[in-house]
């Protein structure tokens, strides 16, 4: 599961107000490289929820990767395809798209419901008595 | 998310089910199935069809397009300028997904766990009609359209009971609607009359039945033609008007053949308590898949209560009732 997909996951169970963000507790993760694409980057981030992105890196022990506040489009225009590793484009691309968490637990924080990763993949099924009436 | 609902009661009465509450009808027939044939299943899903591939490559770069019910990921990463997180109710099927690469989870096209308005676009690419209620079916549409942002397009495809080859549906157990309402019941069968005969075998009916019933030489369609019993499960109506309304609810055979079976492991229990048969002579395993088949305009009427969205397409295309929609 990259972070992207977990900047987009809510829990939906009965009792969750947001369910949002769901808290991070990572048994295992691995870095995959892949080539930023810039264009990509910009596009994503105005959908990206800047605080649940940087505590999730801060969950795998990285709180030195992501600034406190978002980077601005014309930041990471002007760093372009040229953008070197201590760039904002690199590490949103790192953050989003290289870190793949492998085992581990999301947690709802309004009920504490636990969702495993299992493999990359998350399981967010819900039991019988815990869909919304 | 939703308005209070109730939950199912215990006669089983449609109208109270919770929406969001599986029925059974779906665990049995769709679930359980389609985790039992998940690698045969995948492997003859292949094919990329045409009118979805060029949805996909309509997105402007960068988009990021949410699969619901993604099955083996056949879509997933089709356009590579875009980001795909596919989502199944299967784990079988998820972890062949996995398998290749691709972003995904597993989840309920019913209740998506996403936020809203992230997604660029959104598909559900033979999925609904596997849902067995109007209710499940139009909250299965609303979420697509939940998750995706404004102007986002949201393309739907489902089975439709305009079969272009229209002997299919001779070939497939229609299901009595009158039992509608004990599908959310655990203790009731969905078919009143067990036929005691064989179900017909059926070529795989895909999107594109050309290139499948190719690769299907064993799974020919029997020339046997109609049972003098075909019609039981619903002949026994005595309101005339039953067999004047078109025919939805049908189970369709799915063959898996023997050396698959064993590697399921799933079959041999299946078998023993009824679940599924043997078909000695083509050397597989059936089982029944649960489907609700659409009529024209079924799914224009489904969406004409949805305040947030518009239709930008609709089609017909290989015997699938299609609908492109936006988000206001």
């Amino acid at each position: 599961m990259r972070l992207l997909t977990h900047n987009m996951l809510a829990s939906n169970a009965r009792g969750a107000v947001t369910g949002y963000p769901l808290k991070l507790q990572v048994v295992k993760w691995s870095t995959k490289e892949a080539e930023p694409n810039p264009e990509f980057l910009r596009g994503m981030l105005p959908k990206i929820d800047w605080p649940a992105l940087v505590a999730a890196t801060q969950s795998l022990g990285l709180p030195e990767l992501l600034p406190e506040a978002a980077p601005t489009d014309a930041e990471l225009s002007a760093e372009g395809a040229a953008a070197d590793e201590g760039s904002a484009l690199r590490r949103l691309h790192r953050a989003l798209l290289e870190i793949h968490i492998e085992e581990g637990t999301l947690v709802c924080p309004d009920t504490d419901r636990c969702f495993p990763i299992s493999r990359g993949v998350p399981n967010m099924l819900l039991h019988e008595d815990e869909v919304r009436n | 998310m939703l308005g209070a609902q109730e939950t199912v009661s215990t006669e089983g009465n449609n109208c109270s089910a919770s929406v969001q509450s599986t029925p059974d009808i779906e665990k049995k027939y769709v679930h359980r199935v389609y985790d039992a044939i998940a690698p045969h299943f995948s492997s003859t899903r292949f094919a990329k069809w045409p009118k979805v591939a060029g949805f996909l490559n309509s997105l402007r770069l960068g988009s990021v397009i949410l699969d619901a019910g993604c099955g083996n990921g056949k879509y997933l990463g089709f356009n590579p300028d875009c980001l795909f997180i596919g989502c199944d109710i299967s784990p079988p099927l998820i972890e062949i997904c996995a398998g290749r690469g691709h972003e995904v989870l597993v989840a309920d096209a019913v209740n998506l766990p996403y936020r809203d308005n992230f997604g660029d676009a959104a598909i559900s690419i033979a999925v609904l009609h596997h849902l067995s209620t109007d209710a499940r079916r139009r909250k299965a549409i609303e979420e697509l359209i939940r998750v995706v942002r404004k102007g986002g397009l949201v393309l739907i495809t489902v089975w439709a009971v305009e079969q272009e080859d229209k002997s299919l549906l001779n070939k497939w157990t229609p299901l009595c609607e009158k039992y509608n309402e004990e599908w959310v019941d655990p203790s009731s069968p969905p078919v009143r009359n067990q036929s005691t005969t064989v179900l017909e075998s059926i070529s795989e009916t895909d999107e594109d039945t050309g290139a499948v019933r190719q690769r299907n030489d064993n799974l020919k369609r029997s020339n046997d033609g109609l049972d003098d019993n075909a019609d039981v499960t619903c002949s026994n109506s005595s309101n005339i008007d039953e067999h004047h309304k078109t025919q939805q609810e049908y189970f369709v055979p799915w063959h898996l053949p023997f050396h698959r079976a064993e590697i399921s492991g799933a079959s041999a229990a299946a078998l023993e308590n009824g679940f599924a048969k043997r078909d000695d002579r083509k050397g597989t395993v059936v089982y029944n898949r649960y489907y609700h088949v659409f009529v024209e305009g079924e799914l224009q009427r489904l969406v004409a209560g949805i305040n947030n969205a518009v239709v930008v397409d609709q089609f017909y295309d290989k015997s699938n009732w299609c609908i492109v929609l936006e988000k206001l």
